[in-house]
């Protein structure tokens, strides 16, 4: 929409050029040279007219295009040059064609009113571009708006221009001269506004110092062949003599402007490396400070780093000496070799304490041996330290041949740099670890499900037999698991088991341990059997470092006895009578060894159950805990506990059990799985002999009589 | 968790570890390097040192049975020696002293090396 409208007054401005050039052009076919004050008049306004269009159209043309100075000022020389040749040709051309131009001039012909309505063209077109050009490096790189400065000299050059043509008179000639004289000043005050120089590069400026000389002769040369007689003055008086005048002010002001740009730009030349320097530096920097922000990999990041390393210290190579592991290697290095650079790296940690570096230092590399040992003849090396969380993780070098030293500025970009570099490591790093963090904690998440589907929701109900389970997890899945398993003929089978490892690979072997003594308790009666498969299966199915130690047991409720294996799990407690009985047969860890050794080694214990015997099964999640000062929990503190419990149920103990962990712990986060299953006989006989007993003593004292 | 640190030791053609701190899931992979390299430097007669140890995890336990096959199809072994109690205990509840030579001193376990 808007360029339309724009376009549409491109066109507007195109169309009142074309009328206002053929009105000149029938003036001119019509009068032929005026004489009289008002046509006088009039072609000076159509000539203001036609140059104002052109200024219109050409100011919508250059906004449109993105112009570097130089290409400008090249313009300004090509169209200079085009000046010369039509003044000189004009001369020429003309002179040799014609005997009596001036007889022309006062009675023109079409083919003379075109060729004249053309040149005047040339010059309407030549100036208002040269206007235009230095305008806009007027306006380059200026902070105020001064656009007063330079309009006021233009209104100043048609001043001058229209007095020499109006005013005539000598009487009358020192407006003239009074306008011409501001005029200059005003050429030499803006001719001074030329900042935008100093941003380009030494090239640049020497192709400009060329240029701006040959343009300042080619204007003071237009200049000469303006101001002469020739018939490039006759053609454009016979128009106005205030357009030759006005072309002459323009072309001085050429003149003064590329003498002044000429002076400039080479007292410039002897900074200008200094400046494109610092100018490469800040744009490296900004550069480099974008990347920390982008850059997520490693290794690219590095790769910049000895690059833009290169460019700020004007080092002849750059690499990074990164310690992994306690081994030290080249990265990203930049015009060595991999073997110079490792040369360079010993030569390097033996000057250098890589931990405690903590500014860039230079070594040189005088040793003749040093140099050597290696292709490229480097005689100087900068090291800068590049730190992350604290410790120095890596070393910036940057080395230079023979003959090059390190300036101050180029140590100190160095430094600056490898700041940089640390920070966008240390960026680096952190993000990688974040996302670890991320991924284990997803794991764990899915872990901890895994372990809550595995584990019983609730415990079997028997008659005597009271049964008390308590699992609470650690934040990194431990792979405890325990189970129950009702069997025929009033027996109750129960595991617990311990999975080496933590977190999702312990979740699957819980899974798989789960699926194994579900269906050994269904075809395997006795607990060591069933350990015995169960340790086959394990062998063949899980990776030589990792076990799981488990504990079967079989409470028989009918024959009153319990029967137990155990695989490397911790002793399974037996309460009776105030005393604590250790059950722990022997038995090796499941998927440690192979079968005909394990089952060697493999015991049963049975034992007959008692009224209120309680029998307590735990993992190490409990003796393992630990206290702020890293003691354990321990077995024999946990055994006191379970003494002085007294007579309670099988839940009451487990409540006050975990109480007692929990309190031990409480300073100290919770490492392990913890897994408690406790449960309580109560024998038929003494239950019977217990209703009886209840019986007596509901009947009042008779029977305690009778005794 | 606190941390942990090895230490390998050549002797003659006995190599031994030093173990100090806590060895657990996080910290193993740790010592599965150390014996990774001297499985590689063809080192299979390995003693392992417990003294400065102070708590295994069933984790840290996996790492011995990882490596000893191997070691043992090359005629060699490791055997521990220095352990704390609780620390042995830890060992002894799995049954591990029916599949690893147990020594309470690291020159008994070297000598053990020397005599066969």
């Amino acid at each position: 929409m808007k360029s339309k409208i724009l376009k549409n007054q491109g066109n507007t401005h195109l169309r009142l050029f074309i009328a206002a050039v053929t009105v000149l052009f029938l003036l001119r076919l019509i009068t032929g040279r005026p004489d009289s004050l008002l046509l006088q008049i009039l072609q000076v306004i159509l000539i203001i007219f036609i140059s104002l269009f052109l200024l219109l159209m050409l100011i919508n043309y250059q906004n449109r295009q993105t112009s570097v100075p130089l290409s400008l000022v090249m313009n300004l020389g090509i169209l200079n040059a085009v000046a010369f040749l039509v003044i000189t040709f004009a001369d020429v051309i003309t002179s040799s064609l014609l005997d009596n131009v001036n007889q022309m001039i006062s009675s023109p012909g079409l083919v003379y009113g075109v060729v004249s309505i053309l040149y005047i063209l040339i010059f309407i077109g030549y100036y208002t571009y040269v206007l235009i050009v230095l305008r806009h490096l007027f306006f380059l790189n200026q902070i105020k708006n001064a656009s007063i400065y330079f309009n006021t000299m233009v209104m100043f050059f048609i001043m001058a221009a229209l007095s020499s043509q109006f005013f005539v008179s000598e009487s009358l000639s020192f407006i003239e001269n009074t306008f011409l004289i501001v005029s200059v000043l005003l050429m030499i005050f803006n001719s001074v506004r030329i900042s935008w120089i100093a941003f380009l590069s030494k090239k640049e400026k020497v192709y400009l110092l060329i240029l701006s000389v040959v343009i300042s002769i080619l204007f003071a040369v237009n200049l000469g062949n303006t101001s002469g007689d020739g018939i490039h003055g006759q053609v454009l008086d016979s128009f106005s003599s205030s357009i030759n005048s006005f072309i002459t002010t323009v072309m001085l002001y050429g003149v003064i402007y590329f003498f002044v740009l000429f002076f400039t730009t080479l007292f410039h030349l002897p900074t200008a490396e200094a400046y494109d320097r610092k100018a490469q530096e800040v744009s490296s920097l900004q550069y480099f400070s974008k990347l920390i922000t982008e850059v997520l990999d490693f290794n690219d990041l590095a790769e910049t780093v000895t690059d833009i390393t290169i460019k700020v210290s004007h080092s002849n190579a750059a690499w990074i000496l990164w310690r992994d592991n306690d081994q030290f290697t080249t990265l990203a290095n930049k015009n060595i070799g991999y073997v110079d650079s490792e040369k360079l790296n010993k030569i390097i940690l033996n000057n250098i304490a890589f931990d405690k570096i903590n500014s860039t230092r230079t070594i040189s590399l005088t040793a003749e041996h040093d140099k050597e040992s290696q292709s490229a003849p480097f005689e100087l090396l900068s090291v800068s330290p590049i730190r992350s969380q604290g410790a120095v993780k890596g070393l910036l070098v940057a080395a230079k041949i023979e003959g090059m030293l390190f300036a101050k500025d180029d140590l100190s970009a160095v430094e600056t740099f490898s700041d940089y570099a640390s920070v966008a490591i240390e960026n680096a790093q952190l993000l990688e670890e974040s996302i670890e963090k991320e991924r284990l904690e997803k794991e764990l998440d899915v872990a901890r499900e895994i372990q809550k589907k595995i584990l019983p929701d609730k415990e079997p109900a028997y008659e005597n037999l009271q049964i008390s389970s308590v699992f609470i997890p650690a934040f990194e899945v431990g792979g405890d698991y325990y189970d129950f398993f009702e069997l025929e003929d009033q027996k109750l089978g129960f595991v617990i088991a311990d999975v080496s490892g933590k977190g999702i690979s312990a979740a699957f072997v819980m899974a798989e341990v789960k699926g194994i003594f579900e269906s050994l308790s269904k075809t395997t009666e006795r607990p060591k059997d069933i350990l015995i498969r169960a340790n086959e299966i394990l062998k063949n199915t899980l990776d030589s470092k990792t076990f799981v130690s488990a504990a079967f047991g079989i409470i028989d409720l009918q024959n009153e006895n319990l029967c137990i294996a155990r695989a490397g799990h911790c002793p399974v407690l037996l309460l009776r009578e105030k005393e604590t009985i250790q059950i722990k047969p022997s038995g090796i860890g499941l998927g440690l060894i192979e079968s005909e050794h394990f089952t060697e080694n493999m015991e049963e214990f049975m034992i007959e159950l008692k009224n209120d015997d309680t029998i307590i099964l735990y993992t190490d999640g409990i003796t393992e805990a630990k206290n702020d000062k890293l003691e354990d929990f321990g077995e024999s503190y946990f055994k006191d506990i379970l003494l002085d419990s007294g007579d309670c149920t099988a839940h009451d103990l487990s409540n006050k059990i975990i109480k007692e962990v929990t309190i031990f712990s409480q300073n100290y986060s919770q490492y392990d799985d913890i897994t408690l299953v406790i449960f309580k006989f109560e024998s038929r006989q003494s239950a019977k002999a217990g209703q009886e007993r209840k019986k007596i003593s509901a009947q009042g004292g008779s029977a305690m009589a009778e005794n | 968790m606190a941390e942990f640190n090895t230490s390998v030791l050549n002797k003659g053609d006995i190599s031994v570890i030093n173990l100090k701190g806590y060895l657990d899931a996080h910290t193993a992979p740790k010592l599965e390097n150390n014996f990774t390299q001297l499985i590689d430097q063809k080192r299979f007669n390995i003693v392992v040192n417990f003294e400065e140890l102070a708590y295994i995890s069933s984790a840290g336990l996996g790492v011995f049975m990882a490596y000893i096959e191997k070691i043992r199809e090359n005629n060699g072994d490791i055997k521990l020696s220095n352990m704390s109690d609780k620390v042995y205990n830890i060992f002894d509840l799995l049954g591990f002293p029916l599949l690893y030579e147990i020594y309470r001193t690291e020159d008994e376990a070297v000598k053990k090396f020397v005599g066969e």
